[in-house]
């Protein structure tokens, strides 16, 4: 089996640091997060401009290209609901180290978004929801054969689609996180690959709780086949239970030195 | 239905490491294909064949080997023939003579038998230790330093003495380095980490995983350069994907089958066959299981093993 694969979503507009240094082209605050997130064992780097309606085909460029050309091709998730502004990233984003990754398609509005990944030969993350939270692994079981059968008629390969189950937050939903960790083992028992932002279950849990709680999560998801997250790479608990579940999980040979790698 | 090949490709690949200067220096591994499995993509730089030679002279060698060397008195002499050997890729000179519970000779005795040694050939030299870790970390130091800028391999570095084999010969003199551990592929994996993190490059590394003579626990070698070449090509373990020496004949001629004399053992034949026997079945193993170059001693196990090379390559 290969290595979990960490996608780092700390580049986000989310974030005022960041979202102001998109608005003003800013490399600094963008390369530091990236290093940090690089330096902690990142794979991929989420690079989410937001809805970006105005300048989002700019800001996307300028972002692949500013983060590519420091970090020697690093692979990238381009995150947006401005699709010409994917289209636009992947023009200039280079290939060397792993294809783009399309954040995200849903099986509802968002569905367009798989035609665009298979279009342009890119990995696409496909959310297994419709409109509103599914109500049980069925429905969800329902989304990700549409979402499956639309990349194969947009010429995807199977693996290029990483099936999103939808964390759902602890805190009221807590009943539901069994359903969502029973679903990523029907993706995986299904051979698929799968992601997702695993740390939506710890939202609103005070924040000495939540790598707490991530940690669990991922371990808990991990076993259950889970191939990618979308996290904070900055987490060290996270980071050290990823790197020791993929041990277990005979994912990489262990040395003494492992949790430094 | 007609047989469809399906190449196993890998995305990974073995750095290739060079060692020695000028026509003769030679290039182990860079190949991104399991042992031998030409057929599944290209292998450029075909296993290896070094001669092992060791300083305290030929006394209780195979008669083959004593009559190969008739006439050398010295190390350097034995390497010039050495590399006239059909085969030969690569000299790898053994100072067992350092060993302080042995002939305990001085580092400067042994350094000047190693220049020597790279003076009468011009074949890539590989400085071997007397396996007394404290003795070895100082011949490498020294070694490197006297061979500075001929490119040398030393093995290799231990859990024990690392620290210092990666700073003299790796960092201060720019040679190349093995490491080698006891086939303990965690700690195989470990000590190329450690190198690294002091700032030895991986391309500068070849390490030795251990080895068994053939029929002495020797499917634990097997899995265990297997792993290791699955891990660095399959899970891309940048960590592993160094190319793998094996010093076989230093094994292989401390074993019974190679060990005991004609008068002892008359039922099991000549020494010299049975010698060569288990250093071609071990090398040749080996090579199917994952390393990039062998150790040999016997002027025919080297004609051998570097034949089959040549046919399967």
């Amino acid at each position: 089996m290969a290595k979990f694969i960490v996608i780092g979503e700390r580049i986000s507009v989310t974030a005022p640091s960041i979202n102001k240094a998109f608005a003003e082209r800013d490399p600094e605050p963008i390369l530091t997060r990236a290093k940090q997130q690089l330096d902690a064992g990142a794979t991929y780097l989420d690079v989410n401009i937001g809805p970006a309606e105005k300048d989002g085909v700019d800001v996307m460029k300028w972002a692949v290209q500013l983060l590519q050309g420091e970090f020697d091709n690093v692979p990238l998730a381009l995150d947006t609901a401005n699709m010409a502004a994917i289209e636009a990233g992947i023009s200039v984003y280079n290939r060397a180290k792993g294809k783009p990754i399309v954040n995200s398609a849903d099986a509802a509005g968002r569905i367009g978004y798989i035609d665009l990944a298979g279009a342009n030969d890119a990995i696409c993350i496909a959310l297994c929801n419709g409109e509103g939270i599914a109500k049980d692994n069925d429905e969800r079981m329902t989304y990700l054969q549409t979402l499956l059968e639309r990349g194969m008629m947009a010429g995807m390969e199977a693996e290029d689609i990483w099936f999103d189950p939808l964390f759902l937050v602890t805190k009221g939903m807590q009943d539901k996180q069994m359903d969502i960790l029973e679903f990523i083992k029907m993706i995986s028992d299904s051979g698929l690959n799968s992601t997702g932002g695993l740390s939506n279950n710890s939202n609103g849990m005070p924040k000495h709780i939540r790598p707490i709680m991530d940690s669990a999560m991922v371990a808990m998801a991990m076993m259950q086949g889970m191939t990618s997250a979308i996290v904070n790479p900055n987490d060290l608990r996270l980071m050290e239970t990823i790197k020791s579940c993929d041990v277990i999980k005979n994912n990489t040979l262990y040395a003494d030195s492992y949790l430094e790698l | 239905m007609p047989f469809k090949k399906t190449p196993q490709k890998f995305s990974a690949a073995i750095k290739a490491v060079e060692i020695g200067t000028g026509d003769k220096k030679t290039v182990l591994g860079g190949e991104g294909v399991m042992p031998l499995y030409s057929f599944d993509g290209p292998i450029e730089n075909a296993p290896k064949v070094g001669v092992e030679i060791v300083d305290t002279g030929l006394e209780g060698e195979a008669k083959g080997i004593q009559e190969f060397y008739a006439g050398c008195t010295t190390p350097a002499e034995m390497a010039a023939k050495a590399a006239t050997m059909e085969g030969a890729d690569f000299i790898a000179l053994r100072l067992e003579s350092a060993d302080p519970n042995g002939a305990n000779a001085s580092v400067e005795d042994c350094v000047a038998t190693a220049k020597a040694v790279s003076e009468a050939t011009d074949l890539p030299l590989v400085i071997m230790g007397c396996k007394n870790n404290e003795k070895d970390a100082q011949l490498f130091d020294k070694c490197s330093e006297a061979l500075a800028g001929k490119n040398i391999l030393v093995l290799a570095a231990k859990e024990e003495n690392y620290k210092g084999v990666a700073a003299a010969a790796g960092l201060a003199y720019n040679q190349k380095i093995g490491t080698e551990s006891a086939v303990d592929i965690n700690l195989a994996k470990q000590l190329n980490v450690l190198v690294t993190q002091m700032g030895v490059k991986g391309e500068n590394v070849i390490m030795n995983p251990g080895t068994a003579a053939a029929g002495y626990g020797f499917e634990y070698v097997v899995s265990t350069l297997e792993r290791i070449r699955l891990a660095a090509l399959g899970q891309d373990d940048t960590t592993l994907q160094m190319p793998v020496i094996t010093p076989v004949a230093s094994e292989t001629w401390g074993v019974k089958e190679s060990m005991a004399s004609e008068e002892d053992m008359p039922e099991w034949g000549s020494r010299d066959d049975r010698g060569v026997d288990m250093e071609v079945a071990t090398a040749v193993a080996v090579l199917a299981a994952g390393s990039n170059a062998v150790i040999l001693r016997h002027p025919q196990s080297v004609a051998t093993v570097s034949k089959l090379v040549k046919e399967l390559i």
